[in-house]
């Protein structure tokens, strides 16, 4: 009981804290940028049509720290996380004509491409001792995103955003910290002021009502 | 293609997030590929995830980052064609798959044989399409590790209910299964495993790396 009390009290406090860091991170980071909303697809656009070097040194100068900052939180050594962020904006100015801004955001759509070059990474760690050679960029389709999956994306797309929409800031933000920035559930629990128990109840009722959300109008 | 058999959220979190090990992204890459609603479970995880990227602490680059990617981008020749598709004639290999090189089919059993799928060997469970024959049954087992198996043709059936085409089944530890194979056809399934599976005696060696179906 005293436990519950304590679950339903002290998080939200914790959280809050949280939050305030991480809005602060990102007014950080806005206000290195000349506007305070940057339209990020449309720099993207920019890069594709007109091999936009502007534009790509402002997506550039927002993205590569972060997929830095990202990469480093999820576990990677500096140097790693310097060379995902480095060969990420290079496939950014590659794949950029594939970018297509109604079914994915601009953050997410780079997000995908700075996870497949770590799981590349990691791969070819393992095989550095059989194989030498390896593409520079994989040209391959990216492991999630088959091209034959493509299945009404731009349909798809609102449904998804009104989902995430519909997760409490609680939720959004375990999910968080255990997928994305990784971090153990003992920790996140610290992190958090919350028991141990209540991480984990949380992650699944965030998976299972993001499930239910988006299984709605099926 | 009904699918009604899915893998559990968090394992598509963890795939989202690009956290599994290499058998288990390559089996649940398959399934979400065939699977509208899991691809837009994925999806709305990399949603998060793009929020995630945009709010978190930037690490500065290192100084002369911008002109080392610029200079790639002039020195690179402007889009290599993929290569070919290792083997575009083998009927039995789908399409996520036709990066990955995989090995001859070995028989291993009365109506049942397997071809490994060659990994990087970052992780530690092993990737195989497995083929059984129409009708055959399993023997009993558990195993120490997961298993992860989805159905590329055919069907099986155990307690869990009947999984046909890209039905994934999610195994572990606590289960144990008697698949039997449906009449229809040969099954074929895409599989990933882990954990120890060598049994003892020598039908246990046989049948080891195929201890659930």
């Amino acid at each position: 009981m005293i436990a519950a009390i304590r679950a339903l009290d002290v998080p939200i406090r914790a959280e809050a804290g949280l939050t305030r860091r991480f809005e602060a991170r990102r007014s950080i980071g806005t206000s290195k940028g000349p506007k305070a909303k940057v339209d990020w697809a449309d720099l993207i656009g920019r890069v594709a049509s007109h091999h936009d070097r502007e534009a790509f040194k402002r997506l550039f100068e927002h993205f590569a720290p972060r997929i830095k900052g990202l990469m480093q939180k999820a576990g990677c050594s500096p140097d790693e996380a310097e060379e995902i962020a480095q060969t990420a904006m290079f496939a950014v100015w590659r794949k950029a004509g594939l970018f297509d801004p109604a079914t994915a955001g601009a953050a997410a759509w780079i997000f995908t491409i700075a996870r497949n070059l770590r799981i590349d990474l990691l791969r070819r760690r393992a095989r550095t001792d059989r194989l030498e050679a390896v593409s520079e960029l994989p040209d391959a389709p990216d492991p999630a995103e088959p091209a034959d999956a493509v299945i009404s994306r731009g349909q798809d797309a609102a449904r998804i955003k009104s989902a995430i929409k519909q997760l409490s800031a609680e939720q959004i933000m375990v999910v968080r910290l255990s997928f994305i920035e990784e971090r153990a559930h003992p920790e996140i629990a610290s992190l958090l002021g919350i028991p141990l128990g209540t991480v984990k109840s949380r992650i699944r009722l965030a998976m299972n009502r993001l499930r239910d959300i988006l299984d709605e109008d099926t | 293609m009904t699918i009604s058999h899915h893998p559990p959220e968090d394992l598509l979190a963890d795939f989202a997030a690009g956290k599994l090990e290499e058998a288990h992204q390559l089996v649940v890459g398959v399934h979400v590929a065939g699977c509208a609603r899991c691809s837009r479970f994925v999806r709305a995880i990399e949603q998060l995830a793009g929020a995630a990227l945009e709010e978190i602490e930037p690490v500065p680059t290192a100084p002369d980052a911008f002109d080392r990617v610029m200079s790639r981008i002039e020195n690179s020749p402007a889009a290599r064609a993929a290569p070919p598709p290792a083997s575009v004639t083998d009927h039995e290999v789908p399409p996520a798959l036709r990066n990955y090189r995989i090995g001859k089919r070995r028989r291993v059993a009365p109506g049942l044989s397997m071809r490994p799928i060659e990994l990087s060997g970052s992780g530690k469970a092993r990737a195989f399409l497995l083929r059984s024959a129409p009708g055959s049954r399993m023997l009993e087992h558990t195993h120490t590790g997961t298993e992860l198996t989805l159905v590329l043709e055919g069907s099986f059936s155990h307690e869990g209910g009947r999984f046909g085409p890209g039905d994934f089944d999610y195994g572990d530890d606590e289960v144990e299964h008697r698949p039997i194979v449906g009449d229809e056809g040969p099954c074929l399934c895409l599989v990933a495993m882990t954990g120890d599976l060598r049994m003892n005696g020598l039908l246990g060696r046989l049948i080891g790396p195929f201890v659930r179906l």
